[in-house]
């Protein structure tokens, strides 16, 4: 049963290599894709099916799957593995191929092939790892009776979604990438106003940016430390694609309505695709991370290959196809709405270039035989901070603009007196000191919020005078006449709702740690809490211990807390398991973070957090997912049409 | 126009690297092993730094004050350290730890913050 697939595997992967040299035989290459897609999934159903029966003589599963692992969580244990992880990506980029044969090719047909045969490419790299790499399908000598489990903290929800979104994001990429680059290899320019590149990086876009919040509130509900980012390289490796897909998105956007920039769009896609890849160097051991675990798998060198490689080609390719590139009209002035979309796109590169040189340069000095120095956050935070503001303050301005206008033109005098005034008062909370830059950030989110709102408002009720339509309607119909447009609308009140969340609770923040008896009491902000009993349970897989702490808030009583902390044995280790309370206003954060397991003495530690206003990052995550799904679905018709 | 363009982005080129630098230069702290700490002398007593070992015996956790004393040891030597706070979760012997703080003239390390690397155990922490 498992030498089976290994011995497909190596056939296909010479397979692929055959039929990229023939890819003129179009139909032929298409059919190879979907027996590809057909293997993969054959794989991944033989893995998926050792997991499910606990094959422990598969070693995958038996590191990171058990006995007691309910039947949910094993799906997540085969993507806590590298291999397991590589393999999935691996097969989306498959699914993704394939889904491309199938596309209409009425208009695309010059393009998909080689687009296809750039994703074969690929796909022969991701089969090379999980078969030469690592066999995904090794067998464990002699099998273990149970397996060592998965990790306690990956059993939760978030981890469950979490990686595959990512996945699906990175492998969103990989087809943008290949579509682009076959734009180019064609001299298909029209490609550029097509529906197909912009839903592919849409999708990909948009499943990474979610996929980016679930592992933080996945941090944040399971690691106990109720943070939800460390500018932790792992995460930064997460973050860097999705802000290159953000400056990708825009500068495609813009290229519907005006005709320069090719050769920075161009860049941006390779750079996308290629950090994308630098995610998995950085988990597979490329570069030391302290919160996430790591360990020496033989990727690194092959992926960092494989990164060269692709910038090599992508920019022989951009040379040779130099004359494509002039860009047939002259940019407009810089306070216009291209304007503000490149000064977008450039922050958005700068703000990565930062934080790889925050996440490399220390490896490198010290690779280079220099002092081993550490960053701490606060180098983020201090530099990314405020550059973040200016994007808000972009998003704020940018719908005020018409192409190739400029501002006076375009806008009503009194809306420029508005921003005016939000920057003054900015100036003035600062200068004066009454307030903190935490305040002025506030406010300057607002602003997007008051011109996106605007916006709509004059819109509905345009639309309401003109048609009759209730306003709901009226506001529905807005929505649909434009959808890339509004869509973007939303994905910019999620952002600005990331933004305020994460401000907010980064500064008005309250975190108290205490100890306390049977019947003690601390208090955090408002809120009163008053331990009152710590129950002890064991079942086959761990002790745990659980508090109930009773809740009040200006001296009413709003409920019970749960928090709890448990001794796993597999792990010969405790994990702690935290009970959050949240509201629109705050979230109540209880973490019992050490108990003795004393029957007699049942003191506990409690780490408690009160955090404004958190909810919000999640519910901004909603945004994105809501805002891509209505610009995903524009019509074609509309895009060509879109003049505003 | 293509002056235009080199100008502006020489101008926020040399920007981005200031602030870079100015940012750099505050946030980053050295970080050295127990014997590296011990082999430069009293050099580096008293300043910010941050130091890589092993947690070993003996730990003590006093719940009540929330103080917990434990020794590091790598290549060796041992430094005992003393943080206020929370223990934090899968603190044990025998862990790697990033420790972050300053050795004071008595022999103690006051840690400000503890930054415990996942053991080889936990290998499958990594997903991402």
């Amino acid at each position: 049963m498992i030498a089976l697939p290994v011995t497909v595997f190596s056939a296909v992967a010479s397979v692929i290599g055959a039929r990229a040299e023939s890819r003129r035989l179009a139909a032929g290459a298409r059919s190879g894709i979907l027996i590809v897609f057909g293997l993969f999934t054959l794989a991944l159903a033989l893995i998926l099916y050792a997991f499910f029966t606990r094959d422990f003589s598969v070693k995958i599963v038996a590191e990171h799957a058990s006995r007691e692992l309910s039947a949910v969580y094993l799906l997540s244990a085969l993507y806590a593995g590298k291999a397991g992880s590589v393999f999935l990506w691996g097969w989306l980029i498959s699914l993704f191929s394939a889904l491309l044969v199938f596309q209409k090719r009425d208009n695309h047909q010059q393009v998909l092939p080689y687009a296809i045969a750039i994703l074969a490419i690929i796909e022969a790299f991701y089969l090379f790892l999980v078969t030469y790499g690592v066999n995904i399908f090794a067998r464990q000598p002699s099998p273990p009776v149970d397996g060592f489990g998965l990790n306690p903290l990956l059993q939760n929800l978030g981890m469950l979604i979490h990686p595959p979104l990512l996945y699906l994001g990175f492998a969103g990429f990989a087809v943008v990438f290949a579509l682009v680059m076959a734009t180019f290899i064609t001299r298909s320019t029209d490609m550029w106003r097509n529906n197909l590149i912009r839903r592919w990086t849409i999708f990909a876009w948009c499943t990474l940016g979610i996929g980016n919040i679930l592992g933080m509130w996945w941090s944040y509900n399971e690691l106990g430390w109720g943070g939800y980012w460390a500018w932790d390289p792992v995460e930064n490796a997460g973050l860097m694609p999705w802000l290159l897909g953000t400056a990708f998105l825009h500068s495609i956007s813009m290229r519907r309505q005006r005709d320069y920039l090719h050769t920075w769009s161009f860049c941006l896609i390779i750079f996308t695709y290629v950090f994308t890849l630098l995610s998995p160097f950085i988990t597979h051991g490329g570069i030391e991370s302290p919160l996430h675990g790591f360990y020496g798998s033989p990727f690194p060198p092959y992926i960092l290959a494989v990164m060269m490689v692709v910038v090599a080609a992508s920019f022989t390719l951009l040379y040779l196809r130099r004359q494509d590139l002039k860009g047939k009209q002259k940019p407009a002035s810089l306070i216009s709405r291209e304007g503000a979309f490149l000064l977008t796109n450039i922050i958005l590169v700068v703000l990565v270039f930062i934080i790889l040189a925050g996440t490399v340069l220390p490896r490198v000095i010290e690779a280079l035989g220099g002092a081993k120095i550490a960053l701490d956050r606060s180098f983020y935070d201090r530099i990314c901070g405020p550059i973040m503001l200016i994007l808000v303050f972009l998003m704020g301005v940018c719908p005020l603009f018409g192409w190739g206008k400029s501002i006076w033109k375009s806008a009503g005098r009194n809306i420029i007196f508005f921003f005016l005034a939000v920057i003054v008062i900015d100036a003035a909370i600062l200068i004066s000191g009454i307030g903190n830059w935490y305040i002025a950030a506030v406010i300057l989110c607002g602003l997007p919020l008051f011109i996106i709102f605007r916006e709509w408002y004059r819109g509905t009720a345009a639309r309401h005078r003109s048609t009759g339509k209730n306003y709901l309607r009226a506001f529905f119909s807005l929505i649909n006449s434009n959808r890339a447009r509004y869509g973007g609308f939303l994905a910019h009140i999620g952002i600005v709702l990331v933004a305020l969340g994460i401000i907010v609770s980064s500064f008005y923040g309250i975190e108290r740690t205490a100890t306390l008896d049977i019947g003690e009491s601390m208090s955090a902000g408002n809120y009163k809490l008053s331990y009152s009993e710590l129950i002890f349970k064991q079942d086959d897989v761990k002790v745990s211990a659980v508090a109930s702490i009773l809740v009040s808030e200006n001296e009413k009583s709003v409920g019970i807390m749960r928090p709890s902390y448990a001794y796993w044995f597999s792990h010969d280790d405790f994990f702690a398991e935290v009970a959050v309370r949240t509201t629109a206003a705050e979230d109540l954060f209880v973490s019992l973070v050490w108990t003795g397991f004393d029957p007699e003495d049942r003191s506990a530690t409690f780490r408690v957090l009160v955090n404004p206003l958190i909810v919000w990052i999640w519910v901004g995550g909603a945004f994105f997912l809501i805002g891509g799904a209505v610009s995903f679905c524009t019509r074609e018709k509309q895009l060509s049409g879109d003049k505003e | 126009m293509r002056k235009r363009y080199f100008i502006g982005g020489g101008i926020l080129l040399v920007a981005v690297i200031y602030l870079l630098y100015l940012s750099f230069g505050s946030s980053v702290s050295y970080y050295v092993t127990v014997s590296e700490f011990f082999d430069r002398g009293t050099e580096l007593y008293d300043t910010d730094i941050r130091v890589a070992g092993k947690i070993s015996a003996p730990v003590n956790w006093n719940a009540e004050g929330l103080d917990l004393a434990f020794t590091i040891t790598e290549g060796g030597d041992d430094m005992a350290v003393v943080y206020r706070g929370a223990k934090p979760a899968g603190f044990k012997e025998g862990t790697d730890i990033l420790i972050e703080g300053k050795y004071q003239s008595d022999g103690i390390f006051q840690a400000s913050q503890l930054i415990l690397k996942c053991p080889s155990k936990y290998e499958s922490v990594v997903i991402e």
